[in-house]
């Protein structure tokens, strides 16, 4: 009986060790590039063209990072206007949820439908920018990007922030 | 139950659980930097390790998948299978209790959102069946071991 679980127990890793290691394998230099924090390669991301104009595609912080140095998307902040007060990523606009149709008038005056706009909010538990992308795909809007790491990650990533205390 | 019937039954249980398991792992595969978004919403691992297991779970469920359609070590396979739904229930259940509202990530990536509730509800089912697999004795119906 002790051998019969023994072997068993060998089985379930040899499966176990083989499943990581094809997948370690095949994900290599995503792991590579986790690993020493690059991630840049954008052809491993979703890119601005990979958007369908039908649906949000979510944007890691590599790809976002990507946008906001090449200027080439606009950030849009669904959170609160006084979380956003507290502090929000350089340049971004605030648009919260509940003031939607007073702040579209301001962003449809800067933006046209085919501008990519990334939207953000507190997180990976906040769903705020997807129901401000939804709202904004309604209204016509075609290249939306929803950065789910939000302001957190980006501010733990170190990257440019207005408005927040020292 | 006919020891017929009986196998037949084992038998679409494992098919079924199996194809569940390996459309689940193949979804992710394809998609490996969206799953680690999904893994990182569970605010349990560091960064690095969110790729990590996003890079290779996919590849446990969908190995264990196919494992168990074609019936090959089902006993060793449904244990797996078992194991990473217990796994799975613990985490879903930590969100609950953590107050995290987030997709469970469980098939698709950035799909319509699935409460954490439904996917333990669903884990437990597949969690039933893969320990019935495991504990069934001799099932060789349209397998090949």
């Amino acid at each position: 009986m002790k051998e019969h679980y023994r072997k068993l127990f060998l089985e379930m890793a040899i499966i176990v060790i083989a499943a990581v290691t094809i997948g370690v394998l095949w994900n290599f230099r995503l792991l590579c590039d986790a690993a020493t924090g690059k991630l840049s390669d954008t052809k491993q991301q979703p890119v601005i063209s990979a958007t369908d104009g039908k649906s949000m595609t979510p944007a890691p912080l590599v790809l976002v990072r990507e946008l906001f140095e090449k200027k080439e998307a606009l950030f849009v902040d669904a959170r609160e206007s006084s979380v956003y007060s507290d502090g929000h990523i350089k340049g971004a606009i605030s648009m919260p949820l509940g003031e939607f149709e007073t702040t579209l008038k301001d962003l449809r005056s800067k933006t046209t439908l085919d501008s990519p706009l990334v939207l953000y909010c507190s997180g990976y538990g906040c769903h705020d920018s997807k129901s401000l992308g939804e709202k904004l795909m309604a209204d016509g809007y075609r290249t939306i990007l929803i950065y789910e790491g939000g302001y957190p990650e980006w501010k733990d990533a170190g990257l440019p922030v207005e408005g927040a205390k020292p | 139950m006919k020891p017929k019937t009986r196998q037949y039954i084992l038998a679409a249980l494992r098919i079924g659980l199996g194809s569940v398991f390996l459309y689940a792992g193949v979804l992710k595969i394809s998609d490996p930097t969206a799953f680690a978004g999904s893994v990182a919403a569970y605010k349990i691992l560091p960064y690095f390790m969110n790729y990590l297991v996003a890079s290779t779970i996919p590849w446990v469920e969908a190995l264990c998948g196919l494992l168990l359609i074609i019936g090959y070590r089902v006993k060793a396979t449904s244990g797996i299978v078992a194991a990473m739904n217990m796994l799975f229930i613990v985490l879903l259940a930590s969100t609950i209790i953590r107050g995290l509202d987030i997709d469970c990530g469980c098939f698709r990536q950035g799909g319509d959102k699935t409460s954490a509730w439904t996917a333990i509800l669903r884990d437990i089912l597949f969690l039933s069946v893969a320990l019935t697999l495991f504990s069934a004795r001799g099932e060789r119906r349209f397998s090949t071991r």
